[in-house]
């Protein structure tokens, strides 16, 4: 120990920066290297995998439009069911379109605040529900294939928005309180697994943030549909031929 | 002497080791970086992705030219009766609204590109991550009322499901990833205005180092929906009743 001099000290230093540096850079460098090529194998492989299933659903839609051309091509020819055929085709879009009363199997969800006097994260709003844990819901019964949503009897569409609007939550320009009610229709299992399997929002909702969420299966659930009146003001349909 | 001695067996050894670095890193760039194996694989791989793309593509136009035949008849149809001219506006109202025809008119144009590298501090996250912010995003378009709404070209609808995948976003079972893309028609003052809010949607993407575009544009263009709904546990409640 007797050399350690001044220079022995610098240099010593000197490598144990070096060290951290080289410490730093390579654990910065590998996961940079390696996960670009590996990453972006795999996801071009999901992106793949994705595309065949946009080809079958093409595929699907392209057959349902053939037949419908058949039909039209049948009735040019003796023009007695456009009517029927069109009245049909109008009750079918108005039935996808969410304009109709519904029914079938589906589940109930009821979400509540946590009225509690020592709630979990009182002070950051943690148990009162907000407008983004219902749109998290929502999503995930649609990754479910819900057929059709409905909060507090309002029916969820494209153009419906759910939104904050201090002590109520706004949609489809009504005010709804809580306890909210959010009913959908589909496979009953798959809905019920997409709120309180493990690791899903509503899982995390309930266990972590304590809401108070429960999930009802039920036989028939009737949704009903969109009563609002709705004009499209701004957007055109962009038609080729014209 | 035992000094520069000294002194010369550092710098030896620091040749050495500045050689052995560059050795090092030269070899896990060719290896890692731009290797043999998974070079090849990837080509394989966007040989394949081409293919499905292109047969997908194939597939959107043989599927618009037979909605554009089906449309031709109807409107054909149309011309020579009042009633079915009537159904055939009914049709294409709610037609539009379910997402199934192309859509412009005035609107805004959302660009999100995730944060930049080096303002991650270690910690990477992206847009991947912040799913509910999309979400937020639409419903308070939808709020602003919007028409239409298309994420990186996909047909907000009814059915619309934003859900993580690995590191990327799956909307109507199509892989998307940054830059997201959101495109809203509608009044494009109010939609502005509304998203860009004090606290709002673009001051959040902000505030976690998201770079945000924000644009109004008077013709906007929004693809249609191209999949077939077909409701499997839902039944008009009216059908049944009758």
């Amino acid at each position: 120990m007797k050399k350690m001099t001044k220079a022995n000290f610098i240099i010593l230093v000197v490598f144990v920066v070096f060290g951290i540096v080289l410490g730093v850079q390579i654990k910065q460098k590998v996961p940079y290297f390696t996960p670009v090529t590996l990453n972006s194998i795999e996801t071009t492989k999901y992106e793949i995998d994705n595309i065949n299933k946009e080809i079958e659903e093409l595929k699907l839609m392209l057959k349902d439009k053939e037949e419908k051309i058949q039909l039209y091509e049948n009735i040019a020819r003796d023009d007695k069911n456009i009517i029927d055929l069109l009245d049909k085709e109008l009750k079918k879009t108005k039935l996808i379109a969410g304009f109709v009363d519904v029914k079938g199997p589906g589940i109930i969800v009821k979400m509540e605040d946590n009225n509690s006097e020592d709630a979990f994260g009182q002070s950051y709003d943690l148990d009162l529900i907000h407008d983004a844990d219902v749109l998290r819901i929502i999503n995930d019964l649609k990754e479910a294939g819900a057929e059709a949503i409905s909060i507090n009897g309002q029916r969820v569409l494209s153009i419906s928005e759910i939104k904050c609007g201090g002590p109520i939550i706004r949609i489809n320009g009504k005010s709804i309180g809580t306890p909210i009610y959010i009913k959908a229709i589909g496979d009953p299992k798959l809905l019920s697994a997409a709120i309180n399997a493990p690791n899903t929002y509503g899982y995390a909702l309930k266990n972590i943030d304590q809401l108070i969420i429960e999930t009802e299966i039920v036989d028939e659930v009737i949704i009903p549909g969109y009563s609002a009146n709705f004009e499209f003001k701004y957007a055109k349909p962009i038609k080729e031929g014209d | 002497m035992k000094n520069i001695r000294g002194k010369i067996a550092v710098v030896l050894v620091s040749i050495l080791l500045g050689i052995i670095l560059a050795i090092q890193f030269k070899t896990v760039n060719k290896t890692v970086g731009e290797g043999v194996l998974p070079t090849q694989r990837a080509q394989q791989l966007a040989i394949e992705l081409k293919k499905v793309q292109e047969e997908r593509d194939a597939l959107i136009k043989a599927l618009d030219e037979a909605e554009n035949k089906i449309d031709q008849y109807e409107r054909g149809e149309a011309d020579n009766d009042v009633y079915v001219e009537n159904l055939y506006k009914d049709l294409e109202k709610y037609r539009l609204l379910a997402g199934y025809v192309d859509i412009e008119g005035p609107g805004i144009i959302l660009e999100i590109k995730d944060p930049p590298v080096d303002v991650q501090y270690g910690v990477e996250y992206s847009i991947v991550d912040d799913i509910d912010l999309i979400l937020q995003t639409i419903s308070v378009l939808n709020a602003a009322q919007a028409e239409a709404i298309s994420i990186n070209d996909q047909r907000y609808t009814a059915f619309t499901e934003i859900v993580r995948a690995a590191d990327h976003i799956e909307v109507n079972g199509v892989s998307i990833n940054s830059p997201i893309v959101i495109k809203a028609i509608g009044d494009p003052e109010t939609l502005e205005s509304a998203l860009s809010i004090k606290r709002g949607i673009v001051w959040t993407f902000r505030y976690y180092n998201y770079d945000v575009n924000l644009i109004k544009d008077n013709n906007i263009r929004i693809p249609k929906y191209r999949k077939l709904v077909e409701f499997v546990y839902s039944k008009p409640v009216e059908e049944q009743a009758e």
